[in-house]
């Protein structure tokens, strides 16, 4: 290791960045930090955040939940029924809102593709229509829907589609971007059409993709659609508020209790599903 | 006349790809294209199949201007024209006899295409033409199952599926290892001689060019510089289509591959 001194200098010229931060970006560092700090305080004080108070809560809390012990278990067979439906709409409102909104990003997506679309306004105009969906919170347009369409699990399931319309076909987008173009190239080499290399040059590297995107978000729904209800968009969560509002601790706690087994129980199987869909294949027939 | 590639340009912006090539072919036969890294080798075997376009000049196939092609003319000339890449090219995920039934997709309907339905009488030709290839045990698995060199016969199966005049093998062997690309090689050579199908390789080695073609050309910042037979390709010819820089050596121009004979690969285990 003998780099004479002069070389050492010319570097350290040529690379002053490489070496050390200059005065004025190390100034720049500084401040951002203590202005991230006081925000930081600044927060803590305008919500009135005290120990003491954070202390008196929990203290609450503990009643709270003294409350819903013991957990209720239900033995009327119409109560039962009633909290099995809750359970199945939730899970409904899920699946039928993120198919229908996979059923229509799935065509979008393909118009906000870079190596699909390559008319760039277009594409441009699809795109920023995808983030405005994104930008509208499902909470929100579901309390719409339940205005215009009623209580019930029609309002949630048409909230989480739209949402879902914006969420997955930009995500399907960025599939179909990240393909390679190489199988491609063949099939157009081979005398094939663009639809054809399309279909066969493409569509087999992004299916189950798009397939691990949408149950990935089938289980995200899942929990979107337990907060729907509680609005009034039906299903499980609908039954929690109910239990809540009138006072009736046990049943809540129960409730509760249910929605994080269903919600475990969907992740886990749908992690398997994604799991063996991504091994698969199109074969011949 | 077969082939006549006449004042042939393709311009990128302020590069030359490719500049006024002019060359003929007469009767079949297996050409090889070499020449340094960035001398237009691949820009021509775009341009013949139409995966690109030229700037100008004519690229007659018995006559008949490729250059002028439009629409479904053009493609069915590109099913003419198989083309055989570096790396192969295939869907990955989907299995080897689709993937040689892909050399159909301009010959069938559209819509039998998009669903994969093949006739019987398909499915069974694609199935001879990789026993043909000594592939054909491989047909039911997924083509990125399969080894470089396996893969590349499943790309010459495609080609041959297409039943083509003109193979275009764009380095069809720089990503193989010497056995590898000594079948491939043999399988490209067998197909133009029991076939009669032209072939026009581009090859990174001067070897590989001399022992199998029947004609070289050597392109030089997309000029054509030499276009000739193997045999007069000396170390000045060499020194001319590779610079003459003082990296240059032949070795650096050859591969093991010679350390095969032609036909060997029949002897050696698939
Ligand atoms: N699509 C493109 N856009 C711009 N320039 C290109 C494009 N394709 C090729 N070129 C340029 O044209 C020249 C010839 O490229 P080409 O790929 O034909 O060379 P080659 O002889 O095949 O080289 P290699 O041995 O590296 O494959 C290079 O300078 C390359 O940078
Ligand atoms: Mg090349």
């Amino acid at each position: 290791m003998s780099l004479p001194q002069d070389e050492i200098d010319h570097y350290k010229r040529n690379l002053p960045r490489a070496f050390a931060a200059p005065l004025s970006l190390r100034l720049r560092r500084g401040t951002l930090a203590l202005g991230f700090a006081a925000l930081v305080a600044w927060c803590l004080y305008a919500f009135g955040f005290s120990p003491e108070r954070i202390w008196n809560g929990l203290g609450r809390l503990g009643r709270v939940l003294g409350f819903m012990f013991p957990p209720h278990i239900w033995t009327d067979p119409e109560d039962i029924a009633d909290i099995a439906k809750g359970l199945g709409e939730t899970l409904a409102m899920a699946f039928l809102g993120t198919l229908l909104g996979a059923l229509v990003a799935f065509p979008l997506s393909f118009l906000g593709a870079k190596n699909i679309n390559r008319f760039t306004p277009l594409r441009f105009g699809v795109r920023r229509g995808f983030d405005v969906i994104r930008a509208l919170e499902t909470l929100i347009v579901a309390l719409v829907f339940i205005r215009a369409f009623g209580l019930g699990p029609l309002a949630g399931v048409l909230a989480i589609a739209v949402g879902e319309v914006g969420v997955l076909a930009k995500l399907f987008a960025e599939a179909i971007e990240n393909t390679a173009e190489k199988p491609q190239e063949g099939v157009v080499a081979a005398g094939g059409s663009r639809p054809q290399a399309i279909r066969i040059g493409l569509m087999p590297q992004i299916w189950p993709v798009l397939l691990s995107i949408t149950l990935y978000n089938f289980e995200s729904n899942v929990r979107t659609g337990t907060i729907l209800g509680i609005v009034g968009a039906g299903g499980i969560g609908f039954l929690l508020s109910d239990r809540i509002g009138a006072y009736r601790w046990g049943e809540a706690w129960s409730i509760i209790f249910l929605i994080i087994i269903l919600v475990y129980v969907i992740d886990w199987l749908s992690a398997r599903i994604r799991a063996r869909f991504i091994g698969k294949w199109e074969g011949v027939r | 006349m077969l082939l006549e590639v006449r004042n042939v340009s393709r311009v990128f912006g302020a590069k030359t790809a490719v500049d006024r090539m002019s060359f003929t072919l007469d009767k079949p036969g297996f050409l090889g294209i070499i020449g340094r890294s960035g001398a237009g080798k691949s820009t021509f075997l775009r341009l013949v199949n139409r995966l690109t376009g030229a700037s100008g000049g004519e690229i007659r196939f018995r006559g008949k201007n490729v250059l002028a092609l439009r629409g479904a003319e053009m493609r069915a000339w590109q099913s003419q024209c198989a083309m055989i890449f570096q790396q192969f090219n295939l869907v990955p995920r989907m299995d080897v006899a689709s993937n040689v039934l892909h050399g159909l997709l301009n010959r069938r309907s559209t819509l039998a295409t998009m669903f994969s339905l093949w006739s019987d009488a398909d499915i069974h030709r694609a199935l001879e033409i990789l026993d043909r290839l000594g592939i054909a045990e491989q047909a039911a698995k997924r083509a990125e199952a399969l080894s470089g060199g396996q893969q590349q016969r499943v790309a010459i199966a495609r080609a041959l599926m297409q039943d083509p005049a003109i193979i275009l093998a764009d380095e069809p062997i720089a990503s193989l290892d010497p056995m590898n690309a000594q079948i491939v090689m043999d399988s490209l050579r067998r197909i133009h001689d029991e076939d009669g199908r032209t072939v026009i390789a581009n090859l990174h080695t001067l070897d590989t060019a001399r022992r199998y073609c029947d004609r070289v050309i050597g392109m030089r910042d997309g000029r054509i510089v030499f276009d000739g037979r193997p045999d007069q390709l000396s170390a000045a010819v060499a020194r001319e289509i590779y610079g003459a820089n003082e990296h240059f050596s032949e070795a650096a121009t050859s591969t093991s591959i010679d350390v095969l004979e032609p036909g060997d690969a029949e002897l050696l285990p698939a």
